[in-house]
């Protein structure tokens, strides 16, 4: 891996673990969530420490070009995260039914006694 | 034995006194309970003129939803028999003592536009949506209906029990509706009922719309009718 990307890397893995820390501490992201946005963020900085562990395992799957097997997981795992939020949306979608039904019955409910 | 009408109404506010009415000089005993999808019109206070229970959502949730919660209503009240009836009064009151008293013998009537020469007119595309509908649904149940997208149908206490929780709540729920029913072991029946035109309103089907009801509709019969669901 070039010098250029390493540092670009570098960056990134620094910006993205002050971001999601700095986000936990306002409160604006859930903790569950911050794990897996954690995670991301330590993975990239371990890669730009130490960019051989990229070059190896590119090197043991016959990747030859590493930054593929970069790019690789990233839309993997951006992959895997959308179809987290899908599945997230769908029970929220399903909650929020169901509260609009309940309160449906109690503002009925309400209006009988009146 | 107490028996309730379930009318969900969106924007509906023109015809649905007349239904109301319709409905109150043949059953005096009956509930009726309008379900408000979130109309944007003066719905929900026509309907509280009237002796009836009147659900007011706070936003539209299709007819699906607005049917859910006329079945939960249904199940709190321990209703015994319960039919659904359209607000814009293309169905004819006269027909629900039929509908109700194949009740007897089954634990959900469908009251089908197609199985006589009763006219009632559709367009080319419903028709064949409608066709394949029909032969899906014979696959799926083992049974024929000539019309699975029928809008009145009557309920016993157990079928109410099961949709209450388990109504599909999105578009075509008619049909995954029968699909659940037929799953969870019920008996249901079809008996021929007429029709009538709209008085008011507007029908609520877009073609472009319909391809994508249909994938969805197929995708949840592919998946064997949703297992187990958690909540």
């Amino acid at each position: 891996m070039s010098t250029s990307t390493h540092i670009l890397i570098a960056v990134l893995a620094l910006g993205s673990l002050f971001l999601i820390v700095r986000l936990v501490r306002l409160k604006a992201l859930k903790a569950k969530y911050s794990i897996l946005w954690l995670t991301v963020g330590t993975s990239l900085a371990v890669i730009s420490a130490v960019p051989q562990i990229l070059d190896w395992s590119a090197e043991q799957l016959g990747i030859w070009y590493q930054p593929t097997l970069f790019l690789l997981l990233a839309i993997g795992f951006l992959l895997l995260l959308a179809m987290h939020f899908s599945y997230e949306l769908s029970r929220i979608e399903n909650r929020v039914r169901i509260l609009v039904e309940e309160i449906s019955l109690l503002k009925e409910k309400i209006e009988k006694e009146d | 034995m107490e028996t309730a009408a379930i009318i969900p109404a969106f924007n509906e506010a023109e015809s649905l006194p007349s239904v109301i009415r319709e409905i109150k000089e043949l059953f005096p005993d009956h509930l009726i309970v309008v379900v408000d999808d979130g109309s944007t019109d003066e719905t929900a206070d026509v309907a509280k003129k009237f002796d009836c229970v009147c659900l007011s959502m706070p936003f539209n949730l299709g007819i699906g939803g607005a049917l859910r919660l006329g079945f939960r209503y249904c199940l709190d009240r321990e209703i015994d028999y319960a039919y659904q009836f359209d607000a814009d009064g293309q169905h004819d009151p006269t027909q629900i003592s039929s509908l109700l008293s194949e009740l007897e013998n089954s634990d959900m009537v469908i009251g089908s536009r197609f199985s006589t020469d009763y006219s009632y007119e559709v367009g080319q595309s419903r028709k064949a949506a409608m066709n394949f509908l029909r032969f899906l649904v014979r696959i799926y149940t083992g049974q024929k209906f000539t019309d699975t997208s029928s809008g009145f149908r009557a309920f016993r206490k157990p079928v109410i029990r099961l949709f209450a929780k388990e109504y599909p709540v999105e578009y075509m729920d008619s049909v995954e509706a029968l699909l659940i029913a037929s799953k969870n072991g019920f008996k249901i029946s079809e008996i021929p009922v007429q029709m009538r035109e709209r008085s008011a309103g507007q029908p609520s089907n877009r073609n472009f719309r319909l391809v994508y009801y249909f994938l969805r509709l197929l995708i949840v019969l592919l998946a064997g009718t949703r297992g187990k669901k958690k909540e």
